[in-house]
């Protein structure tokens, strides 16, 4: 840390960095403060004078409104549903996998590492056209499988897990084995609970990462009851052209969970990110 | 550290022969869950797309073969190119920002000011909103007369009171709001990578150019850039690969337009597969993009490999 601010005195340099990180800080939050206001005007009553967004009168008809129009509680559920079972299931797959690479001694084990570290290569945005051809071959577009199967492919998880336990002590592993414990029990009771903080720091980001997913939801789903919530608002769009309030209303609803998922698990993302972005 | 195989609890000891056979099955049943998903959906794709590329091919089926044909109508397209351009000069424009403004903040946080945690988590915020949310707000802040951004430099005097700007409607001014919603919803990711590694400094470093007399700039320059260099690297090299492959923001937020000047490659695949209905075409052109992506991070980590050294 170039511990800059650490000193007692107070001087007129301090006061410039703390009225501009915090100024720059509220202004990052104006567009959601935006959203937030718009969505508890009365409808029809926003267009005219931009500043008096910020004044009362309030109201919570607009979230009512959405409530009875749009299917949002089943796009929230969908969007639910999947973001919960993608990173259950994934790091299920891949940790059993990392267990594999790290831990057995089998002959094509460099072979099978080079090929996911490779795949970590892959553009998956560029190969999307016929990843839709081979989920119509499987018959699985437009249902929950689109949303949940091709998520459990992603190399990422894979690495880190491995990485994690190549560092588990072997004496560990030894005493579970004269305890008589199969490889399998090892992974489930020693090598999970041994990997909390990494486990939780992939779930929040994989969880944030298939809640916010667009391109491949947008091409694989066309019924409006397998919709995930970023598929749905624009779909909801499309028929206000006009009237602002109930756009944002739903716009500010599908955020709440995910900001409210974000405040309490900030420290697991932050963590999770530290170790993507600088193992990927 | 590999664990041996549990010898111990079986009837007969497997001879050497035995045991690798063991250990493989053993070790292809802990894999093979994972591998069947990654082998159907990320290895698969490619091929299949492949082989389609050599066909004529619409949503309905295969029609017939086509040879070299799509690929030489894709390089003859000027549109192909002019996607690929589009996706290019995004990179080029953003990428700069994407790295100096991060990095900047994470400056901040690195200053140990009181409500750090406050600031971290505001800076932060916009990157968990869905890039369905982020446009749609973006859309209304960016509207003339009505919108927050016009508003806003009317009430700074920047904007006369009678003009208004059509962010949306002249290609610049929309490459400029792309800009502008990817740095805003994004840059977070970076910032957080960033102050990791500075917190990764050691502060005996700090400490020691004090004692020296250094100030904050002085520390910077000599202290905190060295350090950060490796880690700039990588996040520009991560932040291009990452950037080619932009497609949600500027399809919700100005549908490839005006006219297709803000057409990213991926939207332009996606519209020649299923608007066109020339899935043949369309991934010839995504096999020439992930050619192109794959060479780049290659080349890319190539070159960062030879900086370590």
């Amino acid at each position: 840390m170039n511990d800059y601010a650490g000193s007692r005195k107070w001087s007129l340099s301090k006061t410039i960095v703390y009225a501009g990180s915090y100024s720059l800080a509220i202004i990052l939050l104006i567009p959601i403060l935006w959203m937030v206001m718009t969505s508890l005007k009365p409808q029809g009553t926003v267009a005219a004078e931009v500043m008096r967004r910020f004044l009362p009168p309030f109201t919570l008809d607009n979230y009512v409104h959405i409530f009875q129009t749009a299917p949002v509680i089943r796009w929230t559920m969908n969007s639910l549903i999947v973001a919960t079972i993608v990173p259950l299931l994934s790091l299920t797959f891949a940790s059993l996998a990392a267990f594999a690479l790290s831990r057995i001694d089998f002959g094509y084990k460099t072979i099978a590492f080079w090929v996911i570290l490779s795949g970590m290569m892959i553009p998956g945005e560029a190969t999307v056209v016929s990843l839709y051809m081979v989920a119509n071959t499987l018959n699985i577009l437009d249902s929950y499988y689109a949303l949940i199967l091709p998520a459990l492919a992603g190399p990422l998880g894979v690495v880190i897990i491995k990485q994690f336990f190549d560092d588990i002590p072997g004496e560990l592993v030894e005493a579970a084995k004269i305890d008589g414990c199969s490889l399998f029990r090892i992974w489930w009771n020693l090598f999970i609970p041994l990997s909390k903080p990494v486990f939780s720091a992939l779930a929040i980001f994989s969880f944030l990462g298939t809640w916010n997913d667009f391109l491949w939801p947008f091409l694989s789903i066309q019924s409006e009851e397998y919709m995930t919530l970023p598929i749905g608002i624009p779909f909801f769009m499309s028929s206000y052209t006009q009237d602002e309030t109930l756009p944002m209303t739903v716009n500010a609803y599908a955020s709440v969970p995910i900001i409210i998922v974000f405040l309490f698990f900030q420290k697991y993302i932050v963590k999770g990110i530290t170790l993507s972005g600088i193992k990927g | 550290m590999a664990i041996v195989a549990r010898e111990r609890l079986m009837i007969v000891r497997p001879g050497k022969r035995r045991k690798k056979l063991y250990n493989n099955l053993l070790a292809t049943a802990f894999l093979s869950p994972y591998f069947l998903f990654f082998f159907v959906f990320s290895i698969i794709p490619i091929f299949y797309g492949i082989y389609v590329s050599f066909h004529n091919w619409t949503l309905i089926g295969k029609e017939s073969f086509a040879g070299l044909e799509n690929y030489i109508y894709v390089l003859k397209d000027p549109d192909f190119w002019a996607s690929l351009w589009n996706s290019t000069y995004f990179v080029i424009l953003s990428t700069p920002v994407m790295i100096a403004v991060p990095f900047f903040l994470s400056l901040i946080l690195d200053l140990n000011l009181r409500g750090r945690t406050f600031l971290r988590t505001v800076y932060f915020l916009p990157q968990v909103l869905s890039v369905a949310v982020v446009s749609s707000i973006w859309i209304y802040v960016l509207q003339p007369y009505t919108g927050l951004l016009n508003a806003a430099l009317h009430a700074l005097r920047i904007l006369p009171p009678e003009q208004e700007i059509f962010w949306l409607n002249d290609p610049n001014l929309a490459w400029i709001s792309i800009v502008m919603i990817t740095l805003w919803w994004t840059q977070g990711f970076n910032m957080i990578v960033f102050l990791s590694g500075l917190q990764g400094i050691p502060t005996e470093h700090y400490e020691a150019a004090t004692i020296d007399g250094a100030n904050y700039w002085r520390k910077l320059r000599y202290i905190t850039f060295p350090a950060m260099r490796g880690l700039i690297v990588l996040l520009t090299v991560l932040q291009v690969i990452a950037s080619f492959k932009i497609f949600g923001q500027v399809w919700l937020v100005t549908r490839g337009g005006p006219g297709n000047e803000t057409r990213t490659m991926i939207q332009y695949i996606y519209e020649t597969g299923f608007s066109a209905n020339d899935l043949g075409l369309a991934t010839a052109m995504s096999f020439l993009f992930f050619i192109f992506l794959v060479t780049l991070s290659v080349l890319q980590f190539k070159f960062l490999g030879s900086k370590k050294d």
